[in-house]
């Protein structure tokens, strides 16, 4: 329970998420973000899961924060401060999520995972290569429509963007008074 | 002429060596001796053959040349010394700086120039020195209105991060700092990292040229990103591990992958000169259109350290390069097995395979090197939307052409286990 690594990790994520959410230069915010983001990554490391953790850092340290970052950088910070916030929503949204995570913890202490699966410090590291075997064979539906969703997806957004791009060529034909 | 005091007297002069003396012997008395007994008590000490390191043994080692032979040989074997000497830092800032000095020399060369020449005696080899002290005593100015933290934190993340990648590179059997399961992806992942340090940087010089330099340079990375990790997955594919030492145990089992994911390898090749930001990909620092780019306010010891960074990375991608399809350090046998040097007796510290594949290996990576800096010297920077385009249209197809001709090789018998060419 005490393992100084674990709290540490602990110490770190959720410190620098609520550095994220508090304060007010919204850039630094992002970092407090991408940080927070790593110390996840630092959690699926300790659970053995390095596979996970290596995509965590690549995807949403690599690519989500300096999306959110990129963002942030252009937009103009002062008019989305210009509301001071309340004290008493505050409060009542450190009470509500502190009643959430004491009730989630109660169930999950009164549930049957806990102590199932005994102690996890001589549990080997995961073998990626088994997860992909189990994707190929007995999961082989699930990865399929995942696929179907994700190639949809990709395809509709293809869609869109393309359609967009012909309108406004279109448009500024139109405005330009050409005809071609 | 040399000048002494007019109220010099010669039993003063003893006098205030005596106290020097008397002063010496109190601090040793009263701080060494106890620390030495601190030591003694207090901290695990490593064991040394038979006997265990003690500072009074250390101090007779020392002494003696012959007798440090197996202290060294401890030090050695220890994380310390693989993180900061052998295949961690000091290796790559050392193969860093070797490639700043070449670099000029080379491209001079190349454009029938001298290149560095003053500072000594031969062919300005000293030249990288003399920067190195102008940088340092240079003054650091940081720009009015900046964003102070991230100034100052950024060029040291680009350094540690350069250096998280080199210390996943495997340049001898044995010797690499980190042997990951998941080397490669962990090598990606860290590389994700520099379009978000180059972005930060930029935003907290508070000046514009910077700022389009650091967009620039999220472009391009994002837009390599992809085509850079699918080519080294025809690699995983032909290799079935993402283990950087299992893919160069591949390769010493079968041939070089570059003979047979040849695309591959240009893709990589190419991806990685978008990565460093070289010429013909160099618009984040496009001298000529926006000042320097993302480095346009960086002075003095932060410009030398975002240097020193960039340069480890252009080490640590050759050294990558040379990994995943020149079969690392694969190579014939040119060093002798017995090495005796007159003076003290080396052969505990004398490896040949290691020293061996250290050899190959820093060739082939100097190698690569050379490839990365010759097109500096020949090409033109292109255009960004031309730069995008080649990333995301181009160089993605160009990959997969390549990742099903890995996977015939595999599925044909050719290569993986039990395949035609594997040795």
């Amino acid at each position: 329970m005490a393992d100084p690594v674990f709290i540490g990790v602990a110490v770190l994520t959720v410190g620098s998420a609520i550095i994220a959410l508090e304060t007010r230069e919204l850039i630094y915010g992002a970092i407090a973000l991408a940080i927070s983001m790593l110390g996840v990554a630092g959690f699926f490391l300790l659970l053995d899961a390095p596979f996970v953790a290596m995509f965590q850092i690549a995807v949403y340290v690599g690519a989500v924060a300096v999306l959110i970052i990129f963002t942030v950088m252009l937009v103009r910070t002062q008019a989305l401060f210009s509301v001071k916030e309340d004290k008493k929503r505050k409060g009542a949204g450190i009470a509500l999520m502190l009643i959430i995570m004491a009730s989630l913890g109660a169930l999950l202490l009164a549930s049957g995972l806990n102590g199932q699966f005994g102690n996890f410090n001589d549990s080997e590291a995961i073998d990626f290569r088994e997860i992909g075997e189990q994707m190929l064979t007995y999961y082989a539906p699930t990865l399929i429509i995942m696929a179907l969703t994700l190639a949809g997806s990709v395809i509709a957004a293809l869609a869109l963007a393309r359609r967009e791009e012909v309108t406004s060529i279109d448009g500024e034909g139109q405005q330009n008074g050409r005809t071609d | 002429m040399a000048s002494y005091p007019q109220n010099f007297r010669f039993g003063e002069f003893v006098g205030s060596i005596l106290w020097l003396v008397f002063w010496v012997l109190i601090i040793v008395t009263l701080v060494g001796l106890p620390l030495v007994f601190i030591v003694l008590f207090y901290v695990p000490l490593p064991p040394i053959g038979d006997e265990v390191l003690t500072p009074y043994l250390f101090l007779t080692m020392v002494v003696d040349p012959s007798r440090t032979i197996p202290i060294v040989e401890h030090l050695m074997t220890t994380d310390l010394f693989r993180v900061a000497v052998f295949p961690g830092f000091t290796y790559g800032a050392l193969i860093g700086g070797l490639t700043i000095f070449i670099e000029r020399k080379f491209l001079a060369k190349m454009q029938l120039r001298v290149g560095p020449l003053y500072a000594g005696k031969i062919e300005g080899i000293f030249q990288l020195i003399a920067d190195g002290l102008k940088l340092i005593a240079k003054e650091i100015i940081v720009p009015s209105g900046a964003d102070k933290p991230i100034f100052w934190a950024a060029p040291i993340a680009f350094v540690s991060v350069s250096a998280a990648v080199v210390t996943l590179i495997p340049v001898a059997p044995g010797w690499v700092v980190a042997d990951l399961d998941v080397g490669l992806l962990a090598v990606f992942a860290i590389l994700g990292f520099f379009p978000l340090i180059a972005l930060l940087f930029s935003w907290a010089s508070n000046s514009k040229y910077p700022f389009i330099g650091g967009l620039r340079a999220l472009h391009q990375m994002i837009a390599f990103e992809i085509p850079f990790i699918l080519s080294a997955l025809s690699v995983v594919i032909l290799s079935g591990t993402l283990n950087l030492t299992g893919v160069v145990e591949a390769q010493l089992q079968s041939y070089w992958f570059i003979f047979f994911v040849p695309i591959s390898a240009f893709v990589f090749y190419i991806s990685s000169l978008a990565e460093l930001e070289r010429i013909p990909f160099d618009l984040p620092e496009a001298e000529s259109e926006i000042v320097a780019g993302w480095l346009t306010e960086t002075s003095g010891m932060i410009y030398g350290l975002l240097q020193l960074g960039s340069y480890i990375k252009t080490y640590a991608l050759a050294a990558l390069f040379v990994v995943l399809f020149l079969g690392g350090w694969a190579g014939p046998q040119v060093f002798p097995q017995e090495f005796h040097t007159p003076l003290v007796d080396i052969s505990p510290l004398y490896d040949p395979v290691a020293a061996n594949a250290t050899l190959w290996f820093t060739l082939k990576t100097f190698g690569m090197i050379m490839l990365f800096l010759l097109p500096r010297g020949i090409s033109p920077r292109i255009r960004i939307d031309i730069l995008l385009h080649t990333g995301w249209y181009k160089l993605i197809v160009l990959t997969f052409i390549n990742m099903f001709i890995a996977l015939a090789l595999i599925y044909g018998g050719i290569l993986g286990p039990g395949g035609l060419l594997v040795r």
